[in-house]
Formats: C-alpha cells, structure tokens, sequence
C-alpha cells in the first residue's frame, strides 16, 4: 500500500505543477463566469440555464482534464523511461499502475471540487441559493471521471499518447450515447453491421448512467437506488478495466 | 569457494518491432555468472545486448526463455530486487522534482524507515558529491549532475548488487574518477558491482573480472590479464652478433642500434626465429611478448562475429 500511495502522491504532485492544468482550470472558470451572459441572452429561469451550462462545462473540462492528464503522465513516465528507476526497485508492476491511477483520479477530483466550489458560489451570487444537488450531480461526474481515467490507463500501456486521447474520448462520445446504439441495432439492416454495433454497446460504458444533470437541473426527482446502481455499475466497471490494464502493463517490455 | 550473485543463464529474447517489420532476436541465449563481491565488467559494441541483458535482470524487459537469479532468488521476485540498486543508460529522473525531493520519493518506493530517509538521502547525496545543489530543480541539471543524482538512488537501498548501465558516460573526468573511486569503494563494502561499458580503460581500471558480448552472446569471460594472457599479438626480439638481412623467418618490423638489432616477429614464426638466431651464433639479449588491449580483444571477436 505504501509504494502505490508514494507514486499516487508523486503524479499527484506532477500534475499540480504541470502549467496545462491551470490553463484547463482557467478555461472552465472563464465559462462558468460567463454562464450569466449566456443566461441574459436567453428566455427562460437564469439560475437553471446557469446550473445547466455550469454543469456542462464543468463535464466538459474535467473530462479534458482526465483525458490529456491520464494519458500524457502515464506515456511520459513511459516514453521518458523515469519508470525504469521505479520497477527496477521492489515495486509491482500493479502497484506502479494503481499508483498512477490514483494519482491522476486525485487530480480530477480535486479539480472538479474546486469547479462544483465555482459553481456553488457563481449560482449563488446570481441570486440562485444554495443548491446541494448540484453536488450530487458534479459526484456522479466524478464517479464517470474514475471510470474515463481507468479507460485512459489501458490506452496509455497499450498505445501511443495521441491515439490513446483519441481512443478515451470516443469512450466518453460513445459512452454518452450508448442507450442510441442499443436502439440502432434493432434497426440497422445487415447482420455484419448489427454485429459490430452490438459489441460496441457491450465493450462501452453507459455513461449515460451517471447523468442526473437534467434531474438536478429541473429539481425532479431522484430514486436512491438510481444513483448507488450508477455508483456500483462504475466503480465494478472501473475494477475492470484497470484489471485490464494491469494485466497487459505486466506482460510490455519496457524498451 | 565464492559463492555467485548473479545468475544468467541461456536468456533469449526476441523483440517483435510491428506489424510489417522483421522481428529481432538481441539475446541469443547468454549466459554468465558473477561472484559475490566482485566489479564485472560487461563490454560488447552497441546492439550486442548488453543494456537488454541488463533490463532482464531488473525486470524492465520479460525474457522469451532462460533463468535470472539474484542472490538464489528469481530475479523479477521482490526479494531479488530488495538487493538490487539499478542506474540506467540515461538518468532518465522526474523533472518536476528537485535532487533531494527525488532522492526522498526514492527512499519512500524502497520502504525505508520514516525516521531514517533524511539521513539516508544526505548520505547519499555527500556520497555523489551533490549536496550542494540537492534542492536545485532537476530540469537546472547538466547530464553530468543527473548521472550524479542516479546513482545516488541506486545506492539509496543499501544494495548488495548495484547494476550501473555506462555509469561514467556523459561525466568528465573528474566525474569518471569518482565513479570509479565509487565503484570501488562498494566492491569493499562486500557489494557485487555489475557493470557496462565503452569506456575500456575505466573497465581495466575497476574491474575484477569482464564478459565480452557480441552478437547477444557471451564470447569471452574471465579477468582481464587472463583474457589477455591468451592473447599474444606478435613478440618483439633484440640480439646481437647476427644481420638481420640473413634471417629468413618474417619479420615485421626491424630497427638497427649501434650495438644491438630491435626485431618484431609475428607469434607462429616465434620459435622459428628463435632457432634461426641459435644457428647462427647470435646472442639473444630479449624476448617480449606484445599483447592485446581489451580493445583490440573486442575489436577481433567482433569481427570473427561478423565473419560468421
């Protein structure tokens, strides 16, 4: 436990004084600042399109977050062989890769509580209150940023850096719409094409599943059992994938 | 009898580059044994296998077949590895930390007391001469300084085998002198040393024993006088009372001084000339054999590779 919480606090602290994240923070500030204006433009509840947009953006850059951090740090630590002076020492190969991960997952959950933090305050400025659900929804994100970043693992050990980006963020374009590709196999004519589809919608998560912003949004309900079976479908999905991971780490000559 | 460190035998290993390229076999079962508390040289041209040898041992790269152990145990065992320190080729250290920091997350991976990293990481550092500059940032660091600070955390753990992949490249002078003083200051603390490189002096300098490796196999193993003993290039002859325009053996070279002849004569015409002088009457003052370096040792096994 010792060593993979040692490498946690190490990429932990790359990633802090890494100058992109900063640049992805500012971004996602810059919109939520902004989030007013849009709401002005627009007909409508400005507090909802603000917990709206806020939420968007705040999905939308800690996946960009968790994309480009995961795969960057995990294929330098590779590509620029710092690895080699770890796994030469008594540490599992495993437990490199945990390490990393947890890490990496520390950084996004961290940024995204300074966001959820941002928004909170922003709703609240704008005469929106206090709204605690808006935590459950940024949660939930969280919970979708855990599995994204073990999908980023796996592609950072088996491919290069730019195809692995690519890669995670069609798992988060697919994920998203993975209730459609269900529906599109019953559709699609040729068995070939069904075939494919169909695997695609098995080997893809639904993240879909972690989505309770229009819920949050709109003030609707939202069943307990919907948020903890999202809660156990990702983190069984993420045991996963990172099994995945460590499996194929284990076996890469390290060149 | 001594008792063997490090084990190597018959490693094989066969990379597999991609879809389209030829695969390439680097270790074709290497074989080689180094004693407990001995500097082993590991010398061979670029591509000969050494640094993949040396990634089998620290388990960075996964033998096709073969055995490695380390101390009795498996080599890719955490007991195997609690006795390795490893530098690689290149220090290839985090940028975003400074020498101390680095040193710290070293000692914490290689489960030091708590208590103790401070001491340790000091240790180390006036070990490498860079307590100086140990809260510098490494990016701020010349190659030379970085092989410093990697070295620093191979020796971190107290290893009983330290492996040193081309320790002294990139140092000047005055870095290959400490290294080598390092090197030799472990091998009398009981640690094995195993080491590669191309710088051959410092090789015959430290080493108690060498392998010569070509063409991913061991050609050559065993102390350097004695691998040189066998290898007798040519001998060199001064005598008296004889010219040497009525010799018919061979020579090589000739030089002439007012009261002796200087002759050099390849070794199969040795005895032939030595007969010859005999016959006639002439008084042999010196015989010298001239032997190879370990250059020029590595140099012909290379090309008898190649021949092959």
């Amino acid at each position: 436990m010792r060593s993979i919480r040692v490498i946690a606090a190490n990429t932990f602290r790359e990633a802090v004084r890494d100058r992109v994240l900063y640049l992805f923070l500012g971004f996602a500030t810059l919109l939520l600042a902004s989030s007013k204006l849009f709401g002005m433009l627009t007909v409508g509840d400005q507090s909802k399109i603000l917990k709206d947009m806020g939420l968007g953006g705040i999905q939308f850059f800690t996946m960009l977050i968790a994309v480009m951090m995961s795969v960057l740090l995990i294929s330098r630590e590779i590509d620029s062989r710092t690895v080699y002076f770890i796994l030469a020492k008594p540490i599992r190969r495993w437990q490199f890769l945990l390490g990393k991960y947890v890490g990496l997952l520390a950084t996004v959950l961290v940024n995204l509580a300074l966001m959820t933090f941002m928004l909170l305050l922003f709703v609240w400025a704008y005469g929106g209150g206090f709204d605690p659900r808006l935590m459950l929804a940024t949660g939930m994100i969280g919970v979708e940023m855990a599995l994204l970043v073990a999908f980023a693992t796996l592609f950072a050990v088996l491919t290069r850096p730019i195809l692995g980006s690519v890669f995670t963020l069609a798992v988060f374009v697919v994920g998203h719409v993975s209730e459609d590709l269900w529906l599109l196999t019953r559709h699609l004519p040729g068995s070939i094409g069904r075939g494919v589809v169909t695997v695609l919608y098995y080997l893809v998560p639904n993240l879909e599943r972690f989505n309770f912003k229009t819920e949050v949004v709109h003030g609707l309900p939202i069943p307990v059992t919907a948020v903890l079976w999202a809660v156990l479908y990702g983190v069984l999905f993420t045991a996963l994938v990172l099994f995945l991971a460590c499996l194929r780490f284990g076996r890469r000559d390290l060149k | 009898m001594s008792e063997v460190q490090l084990r190597v035998h018959e490693l094989r290993k066969t990379f597999h580059p991609g879809l389209f390229e030829r695969d390439v076999e680097v270790l074709k079962g290497l074989s080689l044994e180094v004693d407990r508390g001995e500097i082993f040289g590991f010398l061979g041209p670029n591509g000969a296998g050494k640094t993949t040898t040396i990634k089998a041992i620290t388990g960075l790269v996964i033998p096709d077949s073969g055995e490695i152990t380390v101390a009795g145990h498996r080599h890719d065992t955490m007991a195997a590895k609690r006795t390795i320190g490893f530098m690689a080729e290149n220090p290839y250290l985090y940028p975003h930390l400074s020498g101390r920091e680095y040193l710290r997350f070293s000692a914490e991976l290689l489960a030091v007391d708590r208590g103790e990293i401070g001491d340790r990481v000091a240790a180390a550092l006036e070990q490498v001469s860079m307590t100086g500059a140990a809260d510098q940032k490494l990016t701020t660091f010349s190659k030379g300084m970085l092989q410093r600070v990697a070295l620093a955390q191979a020796l971190l753990g107290e290893p009983r085998l330290l492996i040193l992949d081309e320790p002294m490249s990139g140092l000047d002078p005055i870095g290959r002198r400490d290294v080598r003083d390092l090197i030799l200051e472990q091998r009398d603390r009981g640690v094995t040393v195993f080491f590669s490189s191309h710088i051959i002096p410092d090789v015959e300098t430290v080493c108690d024993r060498v392998a010569t490796v070509i063409d991913g196999r061991v050609r050559g193993v065993g102390a350097i006088h004695d691998l040189l003993a066998r290898e007798v290039e040519c001998y060199e002859l001064t005598f008296t009372g004889c010219e040497p325009t009525s010799l018919s053996t061979p020579l090589s070279a000739v030089h002439r001084s007012s009261d002796a002849v200087w002759v050099r004569v390849e070794a199969e015409h040795r005895d032939t000339l030595v007969r010859e002088l005999a016959d006639s009457g002439a008084r042999l003052v010196s015989l010298t054999p001239v032997r190879s370096t370990l250059e020029d040792l590595l140099v012909r096994q290379y090309e008898e590779g190649a021949a092959r």
